[in-house]
């Protein structure tokens, strides 16, 4: 068979050039790294155990990474012993059919920001099977009225001006929505609400999970993620099987790391549910469903991450925790945005689009136009090989051997 | 599985397998520079170009050559292979030769002189392989040629063992980094010792002469050369030593940004873009005279920089060569 990949890369290399003359996203980004760094510096002078830290997650990570079916096993008979059902989903396939499965047809669906999401194209899913479902990330939000895919990933929508989304919100919320941010934050806010308190089921992704304890920690800041997973009755975490870690202990330390790197001292809001809602107030006797959700369901998503784990050159891209910082110092992305990705994006991205994503023909294009300049590896907590992996990556699609 | 890469990875791949050089250049050609000095072609210490320097002018009319031509459409899909590409859009070296400023040819065939002279006098005596010299390879192991390269490595020794030399001592940054790791893995007893030009003029810096420069400048770390080699005190040590005034730009040393060359083949465009964001990051020091170390580097920032722009952008090679003039 041979694959001709001489168009993809006309293609991309065109969408690129358009994305480097966009100036909404030149003036978001350039405004956005200049944040980054000066918040990172500060946060890491006021903090400055950080990188030992990192040093030592990087050891959780790499033994996690080792022994994943044995922690994966752990990690659902702590979901199952917590009273919440556990799920294993080999592939991509999989994982939607369950959550469909659980969800079914009809229903209203609160999410929340999800990195998995996206790879399963989980929203547009549910929705072709007849259920509303709605982003709660205000990000993601305006994305989903837009129509538009992420082009960070953790500021989705981070080359929209207020301009462009009262734009969108006049037309959705049938008002005229001034282009002020606080007033566009407010209708949101309200429309929100409401579907929290009558939706049938919210989901989530998770940070890490600790699989002794099968405690979900979910790191946010707008306070969308407790009301998505608190307010509805039945709670829905899709995770990948990457943020799974021995101990309540280490997920603590993975959890700061990440925000750390996120650029945050501390985050608005650190989320942790290990199982459905339950009172013994009255009685003693032991009821689920007493504030939130009754029932508590974890799909644990494989999709290519164990195939990752095996291959020495490559379960290093495993640790990564989408902290954001090296898109940040990646001088392509710096000019591109999420245009240089797929779901995933930057030279990490370009891996991860390799194995789960999209595959090889995918991840080509964004596999050469990685500069293989190796400051992402200066600024990513885990010290990730991204360089050497594209150069891997390079000589397999050159022989085709994939 | 096969599969199809864009044509000019073919073409560059092809040349440098078949002659030896990415835009198969001509050995005299790549040679011409060291007429006058008559080098050894046998000795303890091996004066390495690789030929980068000498092939900068012709990168970009071969990527102007390449993105006129549409790599998507019926025609150029036709044109399989890369012998064909070449026959049919003329693109070939001696038209590329023909169609390059003579000024900008001059310029970097001396860059490989001048670096002579500089190490001349600094008392290094050294010997160079001439019409023989065969470029390092480094873009196959760039572009994942890697296959392909494992057998090419082999001529490349054979030319250098040929020297009878135990040093290496290596313009291109580039060059290092692959003769120092990848070498290693592809042939058996490869142990000569790998120097770059920065480190020999590192060694006698005191011997450096004082250079009048007409203001202050500014370095701009390679890469390859800060990250992989752990090269960037030196750079500021040499420069201190001849009395120049360096400023550093926001992002330096290990943290320096990418000039955008690696992607330049592929992606031109966004390459130039990269490359002007760098030169602006660089003036953000206050100084308009950037300093490089590395071909490519050099390249694409004298690409980047806009028309008009008061900016000097030169090599550390080229500075430094003022000094020894002297
Ligand atoms: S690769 Fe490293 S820097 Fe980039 S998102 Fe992952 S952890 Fe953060």
């Amino acid at each position: 068979m041979t694959v001709d990949l001489r168009k993809d890369f006309v293609t991309y290399a065109k969408d690129l050039n358009k994305a480097s003359e966009d100036t909404n996203i030149r003036t978001a980004i350039t405004r956005a790294v200049s944040s980054y760094r000066n918040t990172v510096s500060e946060t890491l002078e006021r903090f400055p155990h950080t990188p030992e830290l990192a040093e030592e997650v990087q050891g959780i990570k790499r033994h996690s990474m080792a022994n994943l079916d044995d922690l994966l096993k752990q990690a659902m008979d702590s979901v199952e012993r917590n009273k919440g059902k556990a799920f294993f989903a080999k592939d991509h396939q999989a994982a939607l059919e369950i959550a469909l499965g659980i969800i079914g047809r009809g229903k209203t669906v609160v999410k929340g920001k999800s990195m998995l999401g996206e790879e399963l194209h989980l929203r547009e899913y549910l929705e072709e099977n007849g259920n509303e479902v709605w982003e709660t990330d205000l990000g993601e939000f305006i994305l989903q009225l837009r129509k538009e895919r992420p082009m960070h990933i953790l500021s989705p929508s981070i080359h929209v001006p207020r301009e462009q989304v009262a734009e969108v919100f006049s037309k959705f919320f049938g008002k005229e929505v001034p282009p002020d941010i606080a007033e566009e934050v407010k209708v949101v806010r309200e429309f929100l609400r409401e579907k929290y308190f009558t939706a049938d089921v919210g989901i989530s992704g998770a940070n890490v999970v600790a699989v002794d304890t099968g405690a979900m920690v979910i790191i946010e800041n707008e306070g969308n993620v407790r009301l998505a997973t608190g307010a509805p009755p039945v709670h829905i975490v899709m995770v990948g099987t990457e943020k799974l870690v021995p101990t309540f202990q280490d997920a603590m330390k993975v959890a700061e790391v990440t925000w750390r790197y996120a650029q945050y001292g501390v985050p608005g809001y650190v989320n942790i549910v290990s199982g459905p809602s339950k009172t013994g107030d009255i009685e003693k006797v032991t009821t689920y469903g007493a504030h939130g959700p009754k029932e508590f369901y974890v799909i644990f998503v494989d999709n290519g991450r164990s195939d990752m784990a095996r291959e020495d050159k490559f379960s290093q891209a495993l640790h990564c925790l989408r902290c954001g910082g090296c898109m940040y110092e990646c001088p392509v992305f710096q000019v591109t945005a999420g245009h240089f990705g797929h779901v995933y994006m930057g030279g990490i991205g370009a891996i991860w689009t390799a194995f789960v994503a999209g595959g090889m023909e995918k991840a080509a294009p964004l596999v050469y136009s990685c500069l293989r300049c190796g400051r992402c590896v200066e600024r990513c907590p885990m010290s990730i090989e991204v360089p050497a992996m594209i150069g891997e990556l390079r000589e397999r699609i050159v022989y085709g051997k994939y | 599985m096969e599969t199809k890469m864009p044509m000019v990875l073919d073409i560059i791949s092809e040349n440098i397998i078949k002659h030896g050089n990415p835009l198969a250049l001509k050995g005299s050609e790549v040679a011409s520079w060291a007429k006058e000095l008559d080098l050894p072609v046998k000795g303890e210490l091996l004066f390495y170009t690789g030929g980068e320097y000498q092939l900068l002018p012709f990168i970009d009319s071969l990527v102007k050559t390449i993105t006129h031509l549409d790599q998507g459409s019926k025609v150029f899909s036709m044109m399989m292979g890369a012998r064909n590409i070449l026959n049919k859009t003329g693109l070939n070296a001696e038209k590329m030769y023909a169609s390059v400023l003579a000024k900008d040819k001059d310029r970097y065939n001396s860059v490989c002189l001048k670096a002579a002279k500089v190490l001349h006098g600094l008392g290094y005596e050294f010997c160079y392989s001439g019409n023989e010299e065969l470029y390092s390879g480094a873009l196959l192991y760039e572009l994942g040629y890697l296959e392909d390269m494992k057998n090419y490595v082999q001529k490349v020794v054979e030319v250098i063992r040929n020297s009878g030399a135990k040093t290496i001592v290596c313009l291109s940054p580039h060059a290092a980094e692959v003769f120092k790791f990848i070498y290693p893995k592809m042939v058996k007893g490869f142990d000569l010792e790998i120097v770059t030009f920065v480190d020999l003029v590192w060694q006698r810096r005191d011997q450096l002469a004082k250079i009048e420069a007409s203001g202050a400048v500014v370095i701009h770390d390679s890469c390859r050369l800060a990250r992989e080699l752990g090269i960037h005190q030196e750079l500021r040590d040499i420069l201190e030593n001849v009395g120049a005034d360096v400023k550093e730009s926001p992002r330096n040393r290990e943290w320096t940004s990418c000039c955008g060359g690696p992607i330049k083949i592929l992606f031109p465009e966004l390459s130039h873009v990269i490359g002007s964001r760098r030169v602006n990051e660089l003036k953000e020091s206050g100084a308009e005279h950037i300093l490089t170390s590395c071909p490519y580097c050099l390249s694409a920032l004298e690409g980047g920089r806009t028309k008009g722009d008061s900016a000097i952008i030169e090599d550390l090679i080229e500075f430094l060569y003022r000094g020894s003039k002297a």
